[in-house]
């Protein structure tokens, strides 16, 4: 590597925001509103980089990126999630054959539903694991909890899930 | 370590899902084992739970809309990928960008071949008007040479007649023994080294 420095919000924009922007959809199983999120972090990481002092940078912009979330959810107490769109055009296939996106579609779709029916505790920690892909310690350090806190909360979600999708895996 | 009494299960049922993280503790991988090898209902749940996460992990990872994006394409970047000139970030933010942008992937493929067929170019003859300079060059420069170690050679031979025909007085314990058997030979064998006559130790002799 030529150097390292320290990122500019338009590097996080460019790295981080698709990351942020899958975290904010399935949190919220709505594209609008995970743009939405994705504005008011790259915003608060935009004024926040000039007092960042270096450390965990991941952890940090979690932890941002989780406090937005949790800002909006109460800004907008109790509102419906709207349902999922008929098609799923939006979204990045990875196998083309026919059968396989028509499951892949059932698939994600309903597990995108039975997610949202997850206490917002579990379900950002399922998030942050299988979807975002931290490690029990970066989800630890971003909801500023305990490692074990957050250890419970991915398997409770999960076995919740597991409960809420009646049809075989 | 703190283990967590799951409700309707086993007190170590939460250490399934960390056993399938990877995110086990030191000593909590032999509780596990031992635990899966005696209770039946556990192994159910590790296979269910196995299932759920799995299924989690193929949930496509969705585009972000490029309205959010500062600047979508790596352009220059990606010549100084293919240098690894890169800082971190940038390397991470080219690394993501071609996960799913065909245009730039396709664009750094006719760069990477632009890079390697330059670098296989093969090293040139100079033109003729070149060499002919070249080796005329070479020859004056052999000329001047061959002047100055003809120079040096029979100052070096005169020197040694001198020292050879008008010895000091002083007495040395120095043995010429063998210069004087290198001179013969030298002479016997080298031409034009024959410009002083052979001579003996015992012609210098007091």
């Amino acid at each position: 590597m030529a150097d390292e420095r320290t990122p500019t919000w338009e590097d996080v924009a460019r790295v981080y925001g698709r990351k942020i922007y899958n975290f904010a959809y399935r949190l919220t199983g709505n594209p609008d509103d995970a743009a939405d999120l994705v504005q008011e972090v790259l915003l608060r990481v935009r004024r926040g980089l000039s007092s960042y002092t270096p450390g965990s940078f991941d952890g940090w912009l979690w932890r941002i990126t989780r406090n937005a979330f949790l800002d909006g959810v109460r800004k907008q107490k109790r509102r419906p999630t709207s349902p999922l769109p008929d098609d799923d055009r939006h979204l990045a296939f990875s196998s083309p054959s026919p059968d396989e996106v028509l499951a892949s579609v059932r698939l994600s779709e309903d597990i995108q539903s039975a997610l949202l029916k997850l206490p917002l505790d579990f379900r950002e920690c399922v998030v942050l694991c299988d979807v975002v892909g931290l490690t029990y310690e970066e989800i630890a350090e971003a909801i500023a909890s305990p490692v074990g806190t957050v250890r419970s909360r991915i398997h409770r979600g999960r076995k919740m899930l597991r409960e809420l999708l009646t049809w075989p895996l | 370590m703190a283990v967590v009494k799951a409700a309707g299960g086993c007190a170590v049922a939460e250490l399934i899902t960390a056993y399938l993280d990877a995110e086990l503790q030191p000593g909590e991988l032999d509780i596990i084992v031992a635990h899966l090898g005696e209770c039946r209902g556990c192994i159910v749940e590790f296979h269910r739970l196995k299932e759920m996460r799995a299924a989690l992990r193929t949930l496509p990872f969705l585009e972000i809309p490029e309205r959010l994006l500062p600047d979508t394409h790596p352009g220059e970047e990606l010549s100084a990928y293919l240098d690894g000139q890169l800082s971190t970030i940038e390397h991470e933010f080219v690394i993501s960008h071609l996960d799913f942008c065909t245009d730039c992937r396709l664009e750094l493929h006719e760069l990477d071949s632009a890079r390697t067929a330059i670098r296989s170019l093969p090293g040139l003859e100079p033109p003729e008007f070149i060499a002919v300079h070249q080796e005329r060059v070479a020859r004056e420069r052999w000329s001047r040479r061959r002047v100055v170690a003809a120079a040096v050679g029979i100052s070096a031979v005169a020197a040694l007649a001198f020292s050879l025909l008008y010895p000091s007085h002083r007495t040395t314990d120095l043995d010429m023994t063998p210069l004087f058997d290198q001179h013969q030979a030298r002479v016997s064998v080298e031409y034009g080294f024959n410009v002083v006559p052979a001579f003996s130790p015992a012609d210098t002799a007091p």
